[in-house]
């Protein structure tokens, strides 16, 4: 496969090779690969069950693949490489690498009996030893930046679907990730409220972090998105930079599918 | 104008059935007070017993010691009950299946009596009785933990299924190791769930201990027990023991009350006295 959009001299911050997986007899990845480089932003469409989730799962190893390889800055992710087997990391390991690597779920999950504050220190605190006063005040500094400043005691039960999603956005960058993972982001949220999550994500794309989305707002796919990946039934069918990607789809697949999202 | 007077209908079934039910109660209680053969006086006079009082502390003792060691193994087999490995969940659910299904006196009974098929425990040239480490109050505290860590099994495990799975996911994603994560984020949520049924299991323990009166074991049933043994006071001793279960139950019960406002209160958040419990655990685990 051609790896398009990638000058020569900045090595891939992800690079995805023939990434399967199956559930049971379910073939849900059929051979993904991918590379994306440092603050490239690559939005992932597709029609539901198509594998996008879990494929953006098997990034930071939630989901286990059944074949193939992800490297994280030329990493391997979840697994060491020993001869010509791969053996799964501890958990331990596993927690270490999932720390570089950011993640945003559709359904927020914020931390429910902890407040904002905590939800985004402890992280940090607790698996980069940073120290308490340092951790809090870059929750705040973070929280400003996700226009929610002053919310810190609130607990997430008292925010908006809006405001928790910038929360969790806040939480996954006191990480300081090399890489966000989004999957669906705003799917969850009132039609409302989706502009303020979109807005954030913009600035952190202009800020040059490197995303992963997975998405249905074309609108921002097409602003927002360097590259486009078009997936079905466990496979890449298309990908392009946005604009030609949208405006002038080659594939059949794609075509009747952004012709369904209008 | 003057507005009407409301008048509530009149539920002449649930009068009559009132009614009935005063008369009953009356004529009971004036056939125990006015009985010949209780000497009430002897009431008063063992309430605050020295014999007495000693049993009681047994039966808080046998309550908080067997609810504190059931509450640790019930937390163990939950999560073994849920681990994805098939011979540890397959070990806790043979623990709850036997536990529960077998009677708590039986149990009692057997581990009183466990020298009778392990007579003594030699460990190279350590020698030691069965007879002499498995005392009444031994067996008994080893009975009644036992049987009760399958019952907590079985609260916490619900305790933590009730946690949201994205908890898990979110924690995980967030680089945090599975004991950091059970520690951190997922018990302190169940304990939402968890804290009022080991309520009802705590109350309904200190009545539970006085099955360990079968094997003497100087809880406050066996006191009094051996108090009628002697006098043949047998009723007047069986109130005297009654009121003490429930004035315990009932001082349970409102501490119960009360930790449950508390938790009502805070509709998500963990509630203070648990942060504060947990803190005071980590902080002595850092110490030593
Ligand atoms: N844990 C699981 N066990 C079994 N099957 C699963 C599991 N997770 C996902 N699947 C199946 O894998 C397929 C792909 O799911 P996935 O969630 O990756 O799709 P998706 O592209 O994200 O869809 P959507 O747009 O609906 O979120 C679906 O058919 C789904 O039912
Ligand atoms: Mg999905």
């Amino acid at each position: 496969m051609s790896i398009p959009n990638i000058s020569p001299a900045a090595s891939p911050i992800v690079e995805a090779v023939d990434v399967h997986k199956s559930f049971g007899s379910l073939d849900v990845l059929k051979g993904i690969n991918l590379a994306v480089s440092k603050g490239e932003v690559v939005c992932l469409l597709g029609p539901s069950g198509s594998g996008k989730s879990t494929f953006l799962r098997c990034i930071n190893h939630l989901e286990r693949m059944t074949r193939g390889r992800i490297f994280v800055d030329s990493r391997l992710i979840g697994y060491h490489e020993r001869g010509d087997a791969l053996y799964e990391m501890s958990s331990k390991d596993l927690a270490a690498q999932r720390r570089d690597i950011g993640m945003v779920f559709q359904r927020f999950n914020l931390f429910a009996h902890q407040d904002v504050l905590t939800n985004i220190s402890q992280p940090p605190i607790l698996n980069r030893g940073t120290p308490r006063a340092e951790a809090l005040d870059r929750a705040r500094e973070l929280l400003k930046m996700v226009d929610l400043e002053g919310r810190g005691s609130a607990y997430p039960y008292q925010l908006s679907g809006g405001q928790q999603q910038r929360v969790a956005i806040a939480r996954a960058l006191a990480m300081n990730p090399k890489l966000m993972l989004f999957d669906e982001p705003t799917s969850a949220l009132d039609p409302e409220l989706v502009g303020e999550v979109l807005n954030v994500m913009r600035k952190l794309a202009a800020d040059g972090m490197t995303m992963i989305v997975v998405t249905h707002e074309l609108s921002f796919a097409r602003e927002v998105a360097d590259r486009i990946i078009f997936m079905d039934q466990g496979v890449v069918v298309e990908e392009g930079p946005a604009r030609e990607l949208l405006d002038n789809p080659r594939q059949q697949r794609t075509q009747a599918f952004l012709r369904r999202m209008h | 104008m003057t507005t009407p007077k409301i008048i509530p209908a009149r539920n002449w079934g649930q009068r009559a059935v009132a009614l009935l039910l005063i008369i009953i109660v009356a004529l009971l209680v004036s056939l125990v007070a006015t009985s010949r053969h209780i000497i009430w006086s002897a009431i008063p006079q063992y309430i605050f017993d020295e014999t007495i009082l000693d049993g009681i502390k047994l039966t808080i003792l046998f309550t908080v010691l067997s609810m504190v060691i059931s509450i640790i193994a019930g937390a163990i087999l939950a999560m073994m009950r849920l681990s994805p490995n098939p011979v540890l969940s397959a070990f806790a659910s043979l623990y709850i299946w036997f536990f529960r299904g077998t009677p708590l006196l039986v149990q009692i009974i057997f581990w009183f009596n466990i020298q009778l098929f392990i007579p003594s425990i030699d460990i190279g040239s350590f020698h030691v009785d069965t007879n002499s480490i498995i005392t009444a109050f031994i067996a008994a505290l080893l009975a009644l933990s036992l049987n009760e860590a399958a019952y907590m099994a079985e609260i916490i495990r619900g305790g933590l299924m009730a946690v949201d799975s994205g908890q898990h996911e979110a924690a995980k994603a967030l680089g945090y190791t599975p004991g950091q994560a059970m520690l951190r984020i997922i018990f302190p949520q169940a304990l939402r769930v968890i804290i009022p049924p080991i309520g009802n299991q705590t109350i309904s323990m200190l009545k539970t201990t006085s099955l360990v009166s079968i094997v003497a074991a100087q809880d406050l049933l066996t006191r009094a027990q051996n108090i009628y043994a002697r006098n043949f006071l047998i009723i007047e001793l069986l109130i005297v023991a009654s009121i003490w279960y429930l004035v315990m139950t009932t001082i349970a019960s409102a501490i119960q009350f009360i930790v449950e406002q508390r938790l009502g209160k805070s509709t998500n958040q963990t509630p203070g006295f648990v942060t504060n419990a947990l803190r005071l655990m980590r902080a002595e685990g850092r110490n030593g």
